[in-house]
């Protein structure tokens, strides 16, 4: 007698677009299309800017908003529209070089934690809690005023500082993927080490790492606007957005504008980060959710 | 539990160690000499003279044994002379220390007194128009850096309104109400940043609390909601929460250094960051050390009070390490 295998029709949820699913909602359709606006308007500012960046004009100083220049202008009579676009450039890129830093160091970490267990996890992990034990600022400020600040420097420091973060996270992940059946089957059928690693943990691990992608870049946005804040940032004429917040601040009294700009900018850049990585993660990962 | 606060003091006190080594390594290895910048930062300064300044403030001898007349010095109570002022940093961070305390505690009290009512209200009709208001501030708050509240404080009360100063610092003791004018802005600042996690935390520890048998009785026997959730179900909620006060505080720390320097308060987050500036590192790296003790202990203190609170911690620990 052969058992005949009765077909079971397992209820196959509807598995709509992951773009949909993840735009689901109003507030995170309204972030990622920021998200695209101000991206895009950083990447093409040499197209969008009608005025130089540094073109001095000091009749017109503390201009405020108007159709000429759409933020209004600073205490040089520089367009501010002008100085946020290529100002983003700054930011953005500090942050995300800074992002893509904290991943894989974190990630690599993380991974190599997980997997090898024993005193090099403990190791690795202890090194974690060190760096965590004490405000990132902290050690920010450190690492600046040994390194000096240049795109180059900042994008590594702020990276080097997220990476701890990641890496507790990213252990998590591979010790939760590691319990299951499938890794179980892996190690069984004798896959080597590397590319269980890689190969099967790695993807499955993802989507956490991903949404987690999200929310370091968002903090990297904000050390870096603090440490530019502080005076610590990329030097002049260069100008992040923090920078620009700093000299906005300076001037309070004579311009709400210049400093209400930089702010709403950089608050936008957070927001849009943190909801879409929120968003991120319930999408991807409805597990761990939080 | 005598045993528990130990290995916790031991290893925050090794943490606290390898903090030093890591700042002291970090601020001595890299380049950017506090001798050049002392001397004016002119390239052809005279060798000898680079030398001399070199020898004074020991920067000549070799890594461990400067790392160890540092440490030396700070277990003996010498904190380091600052490489510009020529004060001794113990009195530069004893001047420091009281308006940074004086900051800090009034923030966290606020804080708390901010976060507590709020939750308890929100609690009271779940999903009422009140806890949409709370848990939307909330989501705000925590968006917003510490920074730019304060700018929007500072635009609202000291641009717009006039009624508080931008910057600036008294002590107390000169003038008491100056002192409390000046300290609005900022704490208020560092208490909304810390209020909205305390505040997220306690909202959904009471809705856990509410539902649990004993706050059904309560209801039970008739006593008005309102009541029971204030005497029987915020005691217990409260306490998990303690442990994001904690926390709270050791992120306030890191606030601190932004805000005080945004308002001019005269603190040691402003501290460090012009011992930056200036490349002070005697000065930074002593009070970088502090701020990281301080953090430190406030993480040892919401531990030990935790497990002097709930005894059912303490049992399961004993559980788990036996």
């Amino acid at each position: 007698m052969t058992a005949v295998p009765v077909p079971v029709a397992l209820p196959v949820p509807k598995r709509r677009g992951l773009a949909r699913r993840l735009l689901s909602t109003p507030q995170a359709s309204v972030a990622a299309v920021l998200l695209v606006v101000v991206v895009a308007a950083v990447a093409l500012a040499p197209l969008i800017a009608s005025v130089p960046p540094d073109a001095i004009d000091p009749s017109h100083a503390f201009a405020p908003p108007s159709l000429a220049h759409w933020f209004g202008t600073d205490e040089l009579g520089r367009d501010l529209f002008s100085r946020m676009l290529y100002g983003g450039r700054y930011s953005l890129g500090i942050a995300g070089c800074a992002t893509v830093i904290a991943m894989l160091l974190g990630v690599a970490w993380g991974f190599v934690a997980g997997q090898a267990g024993g005193w090099l996890d403990e190791v690795l992990m202890r090194f974690v809690d060190v760096v965590m034990a004490v405000p990132i600022i902290l050690f920010g400020l450190i690492l600046v005023a040994a390194f000096g600040a240049s795109v180059f420097t900042l994008a590594i420091i702020i990276g080097l500082l997220l990476s701890p973060a990641t890496a507790r996270i990213a252990r998590a992940a591979v010790l939760a993927e590691l319990q299951s059946d499938y890794c179980l089957a892996a190690v069984a059928a004798g896959v080597p080490r590397g590319r269980l690693l890689f190969g099967e943990l790695l993807p499955n691990a993802g989507p956490v790492l991903i949404a987690r992608a999200s929310l370091v870049a968002a903090d990297a946005v904000m050390i870096e606007a603090s440490l530019s804040f502080l005076g610590l940032g990329i030097a002049a004429p260069a100008a992040s957005w923090g920078t620009l917040l700093q000299q906005g601040y300076a001037n309070i009294f004579s311009s709400l504008s210049y400093v209400a700009f930089p702010g709403l900018v950089i608050f936008v850049a957070i927001w849009v980060l943190n909801t879409l990585g929120d968003r991120l993660q319930a999408v991807l990962d409805p597990r761990r959710a939080r | 539990m005598i045993n528990f606060i130990l290995r916790r003091l031991g290893i925050s006190v090794l943490l606290l160690a390898i903090v030093s080594v890591i700042v002291f390594v970090v601020l001595r290895v890299l380049p950017g000499d506090p001798t050049i910048t002392l001397l004016g930062g002119a390239q052809g300064t005279d060798p000898a003279q680079v030398a001399q300044v070199r020898h004074q403030l020991g920067l000549d001898r070799s890594l461990p044994a400067q790392y160890w007349q540092w440490v030396d010095g700070l277990l003996h109570g010498h904190l380091g002379i600052s490489y510009f002022s020529q004060t001794s940093v113990n009195s530069l961070v004893a001047q420091r220390i009281g308006p940074t305390l004086e900051l800090a505690l009034v923030a966290i009290v606020a804080a708390v007194l901010i976060a507590v009512p709020l939750a308890v209200l929100a609690a009271l009709r779940p999903g009422g128009p009140a806890d949409r208001v709370v848990a939307f501030f909330t989501t705000v708050t925590m968006a917003v850096p510490p920074f730019l509240v304060a700018i929007i404080l500072v635009v609202l009360f000291a641009v717009r309104l006039r009624l508080l100063p931008s910057r600036g610092y008294v002590p107390f003791a000169t003038d008491p109400g100056g002192n409390v004018q000046m300290l609005i802005l900022p704490a208020l600042t560092l208490a909304l940043a810390a209020a909205a996690p305390i505040l997220r935390f306690l909202r959904a520890s009471l809705a856990d609390v509410a539902e649990s048998g004993y706050l059904l009785t309560a209801e039970g026997k008739g006593l008005p909601w309102g009541r029971a959730l204030v005497t029987h179900a915020l005691p217990n909620a409260l306490l998990p929460t303690l442990t994001v006060v904690g926390m709270t505080i050791g992120q306030l720390l890191g606030g601190v250094v932004v805000i005080e320097y945004i308002f001019g308060w005269p603190g040691l987050g402003s501290l460090i960051v012009n011992s930056v500036l200036k490349r002070d590192y005697a000065v930074l790296q002593t009070s970088v050390l502090f701020a990281a003790g301080a953090f430190l202990l406030c993480a040892l203190a919401v531990d030990v009070l935790y497990g002097v609170i709930d005894p059912r911690l303490r049992v399961r620990r004993k559980v788990a390490s036996s």
